[in-house]
């Protein structure tokens, strides 16, 4: 019965009463608010799939947000691409980039593996930022073309509100199959002790660098959705502080769970926005909340693990087995 | 032909001989002891069978194959169950879940097909759930199946390692120190289920500290004392070896 109401559920508030109470309202800004939302939900649904079902500690996520939304605005924008073809493109090119990174990094214990994600996720700001022939540095990429998907005008705000939700709804079933499946059963046993998970017959490697691809996938799309709903990209936006931002989403929705990281999402959006007056200090809040909840709240509101029981056994980890056994850091 | 041998195997920490030239062999349908004094090198021995640390020389054969150098997964789905000394239940999973693990370990499983539903994906979930339900019931955690595991008790923990042990469908099942923490109620009731399972046809290596269980079930003990294979010979004619009671006696009274 539970099984049958929840998606009807999700179904009819993202298709039917938002947009409705929306189009009511009649406000730009709203809509814009209803899109920064969904976009984060597909990110913190994906780096739920990473940190809360694996268990691998990412603390780079954005930086494949970017990948995609860089993405999509120079296919559009030199090669005229449109949306129908910008959206997997991104999504492809980040999995690209998410192979490349997790083939090295996914050999690493964990904890040096979130060291290695934010250092490589600088790394990609700082390309972004300085690669300005190709990306035109600071300047950022203006122009980019409004959601026009195969020649469908989706550019209003009530159309690419439907787009948005569509997808965004799309990548909650992707994530849901993969979370609640046993393939899924195969991932959190990873999180809970990935040696172990490996005399139990399972490829550990393996299944990290296919984790790593399908959130880096799905962070892409949502990189490409807001190139075309923004218009406008700048390196700024895919800063260190959006994958906290994007963290503390998954850390207070709790790890593990998929209504988790939608909540995290939408109250780490329209939180901070109803306190707009606080301005360029919204990371200090975001910091702020998420170190509330770590005491307050230790698993979040749904979550399966406690955050600083995670963050703690990846530095077990790190030390465990011995130092005689193998180099300090790999497995 | 032995389904496992074990071949002059060496494993040295530092200046360390854990494992010092061990060899023997485990016939299929045997169940077999493996016992020392503390740091004897038996859990090092049993890592060196699993894949988990490489020997510094020697291989491992098993069913006439090498796996010596293969990754512990691979050894898993070559047949070889294992359970760990110190409990590594996965504790923020479900009983069911858990058992789920060693199933999908050994069917092995994708992320496409799990996505898409497929035919294939589907009948495998049932195959999974089938192969954990049945690892449930041979351990009587069927009752316990959605509880989490970190609520179960600690006596119930030992079998929820083993039975996840055993939806991996192993030949070889290798537990070591299954007794330790159980009181002797508790060791008796563990010492009747695994002459089960070797009644139903499953060869098994039984790594123990406590002399009593071992020499109570097993029809061939073989003896470590500082990384060397001292015996290896039925249980009475072991207790009656003057080296074995040396080895125990030099170091400590066994528990
Ligand atoms: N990773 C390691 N690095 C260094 N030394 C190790 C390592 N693992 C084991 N040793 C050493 O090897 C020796 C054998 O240890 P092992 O754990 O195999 O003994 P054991 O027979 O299983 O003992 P117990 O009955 O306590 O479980 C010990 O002296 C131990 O300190
Ligand atoms: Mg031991």
């Amino acid at each position: 019965m539970r099984g049958a109401l929840a998606p009807l559920a999700v179904a009819a508030a993202l298709f039917a009463i938002l947009p409705m109470g929306l189009s009511m309202a009649g406000s730009g800004y709203l809509f814009r608010l209803a899109d920064v939302t969904l976009i984060f939900c597909i990110l913190s649904l994906s780096m739920q799939l990473i940190t809360g079902v694996a268990g691998l500690l990412t603390l780079g996520h954005a930086a494949f947000y970017g990948i995609g939304a860089y993405a999509a605005a120079i296919l559009s924008t030199r090669l005229g691409f449109d949306a129908g073809l910008t959206i997997p493109a991104a999504g492809l090119v980040s999995a690209l980039f998410g192979v490349l990174i997790a083939l090295p990094t996914m050999r690493l214990v964990s904890i040096y593996f979130a060291v290695a994600t934010l250092g490589l996720g600088e790394m990609i700001y700082v390309t972004l930022l300085n690669w300005v022939s190709f990306t035109r540095g600071p300047l950022g990429i203006g122009d980019i073309p409004p959601l026009r998907p195969f020649g469908f005008d989706l550019s209003s705000p009530l159309g690419s509100y439907f787009l948005l939700a569509a997808l965004a709804a799309l990548c909650l079933l992707v994530v849901h199959r993969i979370a609640h499946s046993y393939y899924g059963n195969a991932l959190r046993a990873l999180r809970e002790d990935d040696q172990c998970a490996d005399a139990m017959g399972l490829p550990v490697v393996r299944l990290k660098i296919e984790v790593f691809a399908i959130a880096t996938f799905l962070a892409g799309i949502a990189g490409a959705l807001w190139a075309h709903t923004t218009g406008y990209v700048n390196p700024a936006d895919f800063r260190f502080a959006e994958s906290i931002l994007i963290l503390a989403m998954v850390v207070v929705g709790g790890l593990g769970s998929i209504p988790g990281a939608i909540v995290g999402a939408a109250l780490l959006i329209l939180l901070p926005e109803a306190l707009r007056a606080i301005g360029e200090v919204r990371i200090l809040a975001v910091g702020l909340i998420m170190f509330l909840c770590i005491l307050f709240l230790p698993k979040g509101l749904f979550g399966e693990v406690a955050a600083l029981d995670l963050v703690r056994r990846q530095f077990g980890a790190a030390w465990r087995g011995g130092s005689a056994a193998r180099p300090l850091g790999w497995r | 032909m032995p389904l496992l041998e074990i071949d002059h195997v060496t494993r040295r920490f530092g200046g360390l001989v854990a494992v010092d030239d061990v060899s023997g062999a485990i016939a299929e349908g045997e169940l077999v002891g493996l016992i020392g004094p503390n740091g004897a090198g038996k859990t090092t021995l049993f890592n060196v069978i699993c894949g988990f640390t490489p020997p510094s020389s020697g291989e491992v054969r098993f069913a006439g194959e090498l796996i010596t150098g293969l990754k512990p997964w691979r050894i898993c789905r070559r047949g070889i169950g294992r359970t760990f000394q110190n409990l590594r239940i996965f504790p923020n999973m479900t009983v069911f879940d858990n058992v789920s693990v060693g199933a999908v370990g050994r069917l092995g499983i994708g992320p496409v097909e799990t996505l898409l539903r497929t035919r294939a994906a589907r009948d495998r979930a049932r195959d999974v759930s089938a192969r954990t339900w049945q690892a449930l019931e041979r351990t009587e955690l069927a009752p316990y199946a959605h509880l989490l595991a970190a609520d179960l008790p600690y006596g119930r923990r030992k079998y929820l390692e083993i039975a996840r042990a055993l939806a991996t469908s192993p030949r070889l099942l290798v537990l070591d120190e299954p007794a330790a923490g159980l009181n002797d109620t508790e060791t008796a009731e563990l010492a009747r289920f695994i002459r089960t399972l070797h009644a139903e046809g499953l060869t098994i290596l039984l790594v123990e500290h406590d002399m009593s269980l071992v020499m109570g079930i097993c029809q061939r003990v073989m003896v470590l004392a500082s990384g060397r294979k001292i015996a290896d010979a039925p249980p009475a004619v072991v207790q009656q070896d003057p080296i074995v009671l040396e080895a125990y006696l030099g170091t400590e009274e066994p528990a």
